[in-house]
C-alpha cells in the first residue's frame, strides 16, 4: 500500500482517537478506582490476641470480621458469605456460622460444611506487632476449598437456621 | 379544526385558506405575528394541513407523517413500545420531584424518606408512583421484547433495532437496580447486597468491577453517591440517547409486516406491472442515456416499504389517527400507576444495618430468577455464563436467525426454544420471589409470603 498524505491523516486520526481514549479511560479508572482507607479496607489493631479465647467468635465491628480461634489457631474471617455478600453470623449454640440468606454452613475456622457458597470463609491476614495483633482488611484471601475438615467438629447443639 | 365561515379560497386546488380577515378573539390571536411565529404552520383540517404540521412540529416529527392503517390495531404492538416511554416519562418527571427532597448520604437517605412520607405533601404519593413506574418499566419493556420476538419484528432490516432495545433493557435495569439502594433501608441494602455480589463472580475482573461499583469492599457512602449519580445523571442521560435511535430507526426501518414462508418480497414482485412514472410517462427502472434511473425509494431500504404499502395506499394519517390512540393510552398509564400509587405504598423498612442480614435477603424480582438458579448451580455458572450466554445470543439473534419468515408455523424451532427459555427463567423468578423463605428453605406463599417489591 502506498504511503499517501491521505492513509497518513486517516491513520493519524485513528492513533489520536486512541490515545484520546486511553486517556480517558485512565482519568476515569483514577477518579472511580476504590481508595484505601481505615476501618475497613485499613489496618487495623485487634489489641491483645490473648483476649480470643479458644472456639469463641468475636465480631470485629470496624473491619466489619470475625476474629475466631479455632483450636488456638487465630483467623479474621470475613462477614461476607462467599456466596452472595449475606453477613454470616456465629451460631452459638452450634458452634458454627450459618448464612441466613441461603443457608450456608461454616465451622469455626471459616471452612465449608454445606449449602451454596463455593468456598469456606474469606480470610483477613493477621500480623502480631510489639505484642498487639493487626488485621489487614484491605487484603483479603479466598476462604479455603470445600473439603478442607481441619477444624470440622460435631455441631454442639441445635442450629440458629432452619436448613443448617 | 377550522371554522368553516372563515374557508374562502382554495389554493393549488388542494386546500382552504384561512380568511385573512381574522373574526373573534381566538381567530386574532392567531393572526399576531407572535403565534405565527411559535407554530409556523397553518391548522388546516386537510391532508396537506396535516402533513405541515406534522413536518413543523419537533414533537411530531418523531412520528411519520403517515403510517399503515394495520398499525392503529391494539394487536399490531401492543403499544408496549409506547407505553415504556411514558413510563419512562413519568420515571423523569417524579423523579425530578424526588431529587428535591433527597440527599445521597447514608446519614440523611433514609431520614428524607421518612420526612417524605410525613412532612411533604404528596410526598409519599409521588414516591409511590416512582417505584411502580419502574416495576411496570422492567416488565413492560421484557413484555416488549418477547412480543417482537414473537412478531419476528427483529428480522432484516430492523437487526439493529433488536440490538439497540437490548441495549434498552440492560440500561432499564440498572435504572430499577441503582435506584433501589437510594432508599437505604433493610431491603434495598441487602437486596443490592446479593445484586452486587452476582458481579464479583465474572472471571478475571469481577473484583475490580465489584470494586468500582461499590467504590470499596462494602456497601457504603462510596456506593451510595456512585448509584444516586448512576441513576439520576448517567442512566437517564444514556436511556434518553439510545431510546431517540431507538425511536428514529423505527421510522427509517419502516413497520414491521407478516412474510409467509419463504420471506421474500422482492421489488420487481411487489411493483405494479407496467408502471409508469407519472412526471416523464416512462416505464420505471428504464435506462435512460445509458443511466439507470434511480427512483426516490431507490435510497429507502426496500424491505422497510413493504408490499402491502406499495400496492395499495391504505395509510392513515398520524395525526389525528395514531396520536389520538397515544394519548389515550398514555392517560390509561398514568391512571394505573397513580392508582397503583393511591392503593399500595412503596415499601421502607428500617435504616440499612450491615450487621443484621433479613432472612431471607433476595435480590431485586427481576434478579430472583438468577439467585433461585444460583442455589442449584455453580456460581460461575448460574452467575455469569447463563445470563451472558441469553443476553448475548438474544443480542445476536437477528444475525444467527437466517430464516427470513415471521410467521409463526415457519419458525417453529425459534419459537420454541425463544419459549423454552422464557418459560425457565419466569419459573426461576416465580419461585424464588415467591416460595422461598429464610435460609431459602421452600415456604409456600399462602403459608407465608416473602415476596418483595
Amino acid at each position: 500500500m502506498a504511503f499517501t498524505r491521505r492513509r497518513l491523516l486517516r491513520n493519524g486520526w485513528g492513533i489520536g482517537a486512541g490515545l484520546l481514549t486511553f486517556a480517558a479511560g485512565w482519568t476515569s479508572w483514577e477518579l472511580l478506582r476504590p481508595l484505601a482507607a481505615n476501618g475497613a479496607g485499613g489496618k487495623i489493631s485487634l489489641g491483645d490476641p490473648s483476649n480470643y479465647a479458644d472456639g469463641t467468635a468475636t465480631f470485629v465491628n470496624e473491619g466489619r470480621l470475625w476474629v475466631v480461634n479455632a483450636g488456638g489457631e487465630l483467623f479474621a474471617l470475613s462477614q461476607k458469605c462467599p456466596h452472595l455478600g449475606c453477613r454470616v453470623p456465629f451460631c452459638e449454640s452450634s458452634g458454627r456460622f450459618e448464612c441466613p440468606c441461603h443457608g450456608s454452613v461454616f465451622d469455626i475456622g471459616g471452612e465449608w460444611i454445606a449449602g451454596p457458597s463455593p468456598r469456606g470463609m474469606d480470610r483477613h491476614p493477621l500480623s502480631l506487632e510489639s505484642g498487639v495483633l493487626f488485621v489487614d482488611t484491605g487484603a483479603s484471601e479466598d476462604g479455603p476449598d470445600h473439603g478442607s475438615k481441619n477444624y470440622l467438629s460435631p455441631a454442639k447443639g441445635p442450629a440458629c437456621i432452619e436448613s443448617a | 379544526m377550522n371554522d368553516p365561515s372563515t374557508v374562502t379560497t382554495t389554493r393549488d386546488g388542494l386546500e382552504p385558506e384561512i380568511d385573512p380577515v381574522p373574526k373573534g378573539v381566538w381567530q386574532r390571536l392567531r393572526h399576531t405575528e407572535v403565534w405565527q411565529s411559535v407554530f409556523r404552520h397553518p391548522q388546516l383540517d386537510t391532508p396537506r394541513g396535516r402533513a405541515l404540521q406534522s413536518f413543523s412540529n419537533v414533537f411530531l416529527h418523531v412520528y411519520p407523517v403517515k403510517v399503515p392503517s394495520r398499525v392503529l390495531r391494539l394487536r399490531y404492538s401492543w403499544r408496549l413500545g409506547y407505553i415504556a416511554t411514558v413510563l419512562f416519562t413519568i420515571l423523569l418527571v417524579t423523579g425530578i420531584y424526588l431529587m428535591f427532597f433527597y440527599t445521597p448520604s447514608v446519614t440523611s437517605a433514609y431520614g428524607d424518606m421518612q420526612e417524605l412520607r410525613t412532612d411533604v405533601g404528596f410526598g409519599q404519593l409521588i414516591r409511590n408512583v416512582h417505584r411502580w413506574s419502574a416495576h411496570l418499566m422492567v416488565l413492560v419493556v421484557v413484555l416488549h421484547l418477547v412480543r417482537v420476538f414473537y412478531a419476528g419484528a427483529y428480522k432484516r432490516p430492523r437487526q439493529f433495532n433488536w440490538v439497540l432495545g437490548m441495549g434498552l433493557l440492560v440500561i432499564t435495569l440498572a435504572f430499577s437496580f441503582t435506584g433501589y439502594l437510594l432508599p437505604w433501608d433493610q431491603l434495598s441494602y441487602w437486596a443490592v447486597t446479593v445484586g452486587t455480589n452476582l458481579v464479583g463472580y465474572v472471571p478475571v475482573f469481577g473484583g475490580i468491577l465489584s470494586d468500582l461499583l461499590l467504590g470499596g469492599p462494602q456497601i457504603g457512602q462510596a456506593t451510595l453517591r456512585r448509584f444516586y449519580t448512576l441513576h439520576v445523571a448517567v442512566l437517564p442521560l444514556a436511556l434518553a440517547l439510545v431510546l431517540m435511535i431507538h425511536i428514529w430507526r423505527v421510522r427509517k426501518d419502516g413497520f414491521a409486516v407478516h412474510r409467509g414462508s419463504s420471506g421474500a418480497f422482492s421489488e420487481e414482485a411487489t411493483q405494479r406491472p407496467g408502471a409508469t412514472d407519472p412526471a416523464t410517462d416512462q416505464p420505471v427502472d428504464m435506462e435512460v442515456d445509458g443511466t439507470k434511473r434511480v427512483r426516490l425509494l431507490g435510497v429507502v431500504d426496500r424491505e422497510s416499504v413493504t408490499a402491502e404499502e406499495r400496492l395499495t395506499d391504505d395509510s392513515v394519517f398520524t395525526w389525528p389517527h395514531l396520536l389520538v390512540r397515544h394519548v389515550v393510552v398514555g392517560l390509561g398509564v398514568v391512571a394505573t400507576v397513580l392508582a397503583l400509587g393511591v392503593a399500595f405504598s412503596a415499601p421502607l423498612r428500617s435504616i440499612a444495618n450491615p450487621n443484621l442480614t433479613p432472612e431471607p435477603a433476595k435480590a431485586p424480582w427481576y434478579f430472583v430468577g438468577l439467585q433461585e438458579l444460583l442455589s442449584h448451580f455453580d456460581p460461575l455458572v448460574a452467575g455469569i455464563l447463563v445470563p451472558a450466554g441469553v443476553l448475548i445470543t438474544l443480542m445476536l439473534l437477528p444475525y444467527v436467525d437466517r430464516n427470513p419468515a415471521t410467521e409463526s408455523r415457519n419458525r417453529k424451532f425459534a419459537i420454541a426454544a425463544f419459549s423454552a427459555v422464557l418459560l425457565i427463567a419466569v419459573t426461576l423468578t416465580v419461585i424464588g420471589a415467591l416460595f422461598r423463605g429464610p435460609g431459602w428453605t421452600f415456604v409456600a406463599p399462602w403459608d407465608h409470603s416473602y415476596l418483595e417489591l
